[in-house]
């Protein structure tokens, strides 16, 4: 391992003192080592800033999570409820709401909000996750002593629930960094490791982006790493690393009225909130838009509607592109790792330790490498879909029972027959799984992309709307951004259900 | 005060897969105060299912349960009922004589430690108080778990086949010391077992069910006088016994 690292050291070093890539844009590691020293006076106000942004979204945004994880794993009503606000919190692009959160709130409001948020899925689908699957025969032994759904809670399952916890919040600390960088991109605040990003990127100083970049993954990985530690420390067992992305369900078997009531409150939901939440704030009507004022702007004589059409022409293509090329990496290393375990081996902690990344706060630095045509955006959306993709399909096939496999091979199947007749049918929920996870965050890679480096789509048509002031398209943006990106997760959920039902299989988390 | 069990044409059937399965149909008992009784029969003639509804873990479909003139679920609020579950059923997170707590936490007591200590050692397990389940064997984990159903001296006692995991030589000596507990305290007992001796040495009745659906077969009374020694095995009235009980089991 060591000896590994210290080759690949000394390649880059080379590579970067040669200039050999895009001209330079891959400094050498002393190059970025110096530039670092030379910038260290910048370095803690904005490690600091950013920390602060995490940190404080960190605590909310898990705190709110638990409380909510455990309101859903007690009240079915509740988690189908609030499955249209889960969905609407698990899709939506984060960087395009950080505009409207730059106008709403001041300080250090929009980087706890965004990294709240970032937070708040994965720890509260872990809370649920854990607290039902409360082993039966614990929960019994509280009952059999006349102990209530409380006393449960308390004695037994939210304790049970921990390591599911603790595995959580290994992935919300790099979330939380991500989204406080993220709202740094939107805009507002002069510190922060994202506002540095963003002031050095006119700068060609590569060594310097490079540092920042470097600096951001440190502290995201730190955040991985304390989590990893105490749950190792707690549980001794480790859960796994998949990202989830499934809200609960909320089961609620009544007459159908009710169903139909629920399906429609969840729906509404969403949109009471957005209302309530602006009635709250007290902004003036130019600023914060309500769903009806919303469509009055659309209505205006102002093209609005035409930019929009132009704008989604350009980001949609590209962003199904982009899913497309990282989820058939993704399956076919996933599927070639059936063949030769050791692929897995070999791939797996690289694409563990992108888990612990931001990285789509690297932007900036693909940027420099690949320059700001089309092509950025595709390494982007390519590099955030495939890592997610690749752990959860191959941790997927390393569940296939051994004896599912044996059976073909005991009749003389060639590995491809395998594959074919056992590993392909067998990942379907795998491939589900990965693509809902991957549709938001190819949508968040691409318009970041195109907001820092393309000038195209959405992402340009939020960054431009900001300079003008354009507080309705800036609004409308955000809400057909999120809207997008239910609706394809919707689409997906539509068809996995159809897909795996045929097949006599069930949804993996 | 040791209080009586009376189950009266209960019922209690589940659907499953292959169809509805009667696990107790029209089943009446009354075990008396003080008295001790044992459950023996084939395996899924529902003797657990049973201690569920006494214990007030599930609800039968027809007839009545009670416990002291309590609902199983009342009787349970109380305090009045212990039990301990076919697997051990221990909090892996907690030490033996947390788990041994813990139905005092349940009924909100304070936790009474010389009695947890003194069932420590009643179990044998004298030196693995801050152990965790996952560091014990399974024997050591279900004695926990009798440990625990008599941590809150309860006045009516429901017993799994407690003793199923453990080897033969252990299990005669837990026979020895079950009784000994069970003649200080007086405490109603119910055992399930599938040990034909264990069910002669210790109870006072043995009740033999048979299967689908779950019902009572006979009832036989245990005629020695106590406190029993382990050379009651070895009696020719003991084999007599012995021999009934299987024939009973065998439908006869
Ligand atoms: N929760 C349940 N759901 C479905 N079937 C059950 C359930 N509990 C018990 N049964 C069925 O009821 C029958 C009796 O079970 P049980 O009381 O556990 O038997 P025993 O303890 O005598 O072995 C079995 O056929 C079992 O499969
Ligand atoms: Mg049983």
């Amino acid at each position: 391992m060591a000896i590994r690292a210290i080759i690949a050291l000394v390649l880059w070093e080379v590579v970067g003192r040669l200039g050999l890539v895009a001209g330079g844009a891959l400094p050498a590691p002393s190059a970025i080592a110096i530039r670092f020293w030379a910038d260290r006076g910048d370095y803690p106000m904005h490690v600091w800033a950013t920390m602060q942004g995490a940190g404080i979204g960190f605590l909310i945004g898990n705190l709110v999570a638990v409380l909510a994880g455990v309101l859903f794993a007690v009240s079915p009503v509740a988690a189908r409820l609030a499955r249209g606000v889960n969905i609407a919190i698990f899709a939506l692009p984060a960087i395009a709401i950080a505009p409207i959160l730059t106008l709403m709130t001041t300080g250090m409001t929009p980087r706890v909000i965004l990294a709240a948020l970032g937070c708040y899925f994965v720890t509260m689908t872990a809370t649920v996750t854990g607290i039902t699957q409360t082993d039966a025969r614990m929960r019994d032994v509280v009952r059999a002593y006349g102990g209530g759904r409380m006393a449960s809670l308390r004695l037994v399952e939210l304790r049970s629930a921990v390591p599911q916890i603790l595995g959580a919040l290994r992935i919300a600390a790099p979330a939380a960094v991500l989204g406080s960088i993220l709202a740094e991109f939107g805009g507002g605040g002069r510190f922060g490791l994202g506002a540095y990003l963003i002031g050095s990127l006119g700068r060609a100083d590569p060594a310097r982006l490079w540092g920042i970049g470097l600096a951001a993954t440190l502290l995201a990985g730190i955040g991985y790493a304390v989590f990893a530690v105490i749950a190792q420390r707690m549980t001794a067992s480790t859960v796994a690393v998949t990202v989830a992305a499934t809200p609960p369900a909320g089961e609620v078997d009544g007459p159908v009225w009710q169903r139909i009531a629920l399906a429609a409150g969840s729906v509404l939901l969403p949109f009471a909130l957005w209302w309530a939440l602006i009635a709250a704030s007290g902004a003036p009507a130019m600023i914060a838009k309500t769903p009806m004022a919303l469509l009055d702007y659309l209505m205006l004589p102002n093209k609005a509607g035409e930019r929009i059409w132009d704008a989604l022409a350009q980001t949609l293509p590209i962003t199904a592109v982009g899913i497309a090329l990282g989820l058939g990496f993704a399956f076919a290393l996933a599927l070639g790792s059936v063949l030769r375990p050791g692929i897995v081996r070999a791939f797996m902690p690289v694409a563990l330790v992108t888990q612990t990344m931001p990285l789509v706060a690297l932007t900036p630095l693909l940027v420099l490498i690949f320059g700001r045509g089309p092509s950025v955006i595709l390494w982007i959306t390519v590099s955030v879909t495939f890592f997610p993709a690749f752990v959860t399909m191959a941790q997927g096939l390393q569940m296939v029972a051994r004896s599912a496999l044996d059976v073909p091979r005991a009749y003389g199947a060639s590995a491809w027959t395998v594959l074919r007749l056992v590993s392909i049918p067998a990942s379907a929920p795998y491939v589900f799984a990965a693509l809902r996870l991957a549709v938001p965050r190819a949508l968040l890679g691409v318009m970041t992309a195109e907001w820092l480096a393309t000038g195209t789509g959405l992402g340009n048509l939020l960054n431009q709307s900001r300079g003008y002031l354009d507080y309705g398209m800036i609004w409308t943006v955000a809400v057909l951004s999120v809207l997008l990106s239910v609706f394809f997760y919707q689409v997906v959920v539509w068809i996995e259900r159809r897909v795996l039902a045929r097949l006599g299989m069930t949804t993996a988390a | 005060m040791p209080v009586g069990l009376s189950l009266s044409g209960v019922s209690r059937h589940f659907d499953g897969r292959g169809g509805r399965v009667a696990a107790l149909s029209d089943v009446s008992l009354e075990v008396a105060p003080g008295a001790f009784t044992a459950l023996i029969g084939p395996s899924g003639c529902g003797k657990s299912t049973l201690l569920r509804l006494a214990v007030g873990l599930d609800l039968p479909d027809a007839g009545r349960v009670s416990v002291g003139g309590l609902s199983p679920a009342e009787a349970a609020r109380k305090g009045l009922t212990g039990i301990a579950f076919q697997d051990a059923a221990l909090l892996p997170w907690r030490s033996v004589e947390d788990n041994i707590a813990l139905p005092f936490d349940v009924l909100r007591r304070p936790h009474d430690r010389a009695r947890i200590a003194d069932l420590i050692a009643l179990v044998g397990l004298s030196g693995f108080e801050k152990s965790l389940p996952g560091e014990l064997s399974g024997g050591m984990r279900q004695r926990v778990a009798i440990a625990r159903a008599l941590v809150n001296s309860p006045e009516m006692l429901f017993l799994d086949e407690p003793f199923g995991a453990l080897d033969q030589i252990l299990r005669r000596q837990m026979n020895v010391e079950l009784q000994r507990i069970w003649m200080e305290s007086r405490t109603t007992t119910l055992l399930v077992t599938h040990g034909i001796d264990e069910a002669i040495f210790l109870a006072d009745r043995v009740v033999v069910m048979a299967a689908r659906p779950g019902r009572i077969a006979r009832v036989i009374d245990i005629p020695f006088p106590r406190p029993r020694r382990a050379e009651l095995f070895g009696t020719p009235e003991f084999a007599a016994l012995e021999a009934e009980i299987a024939g009973a089991l065998d439908g006869h």
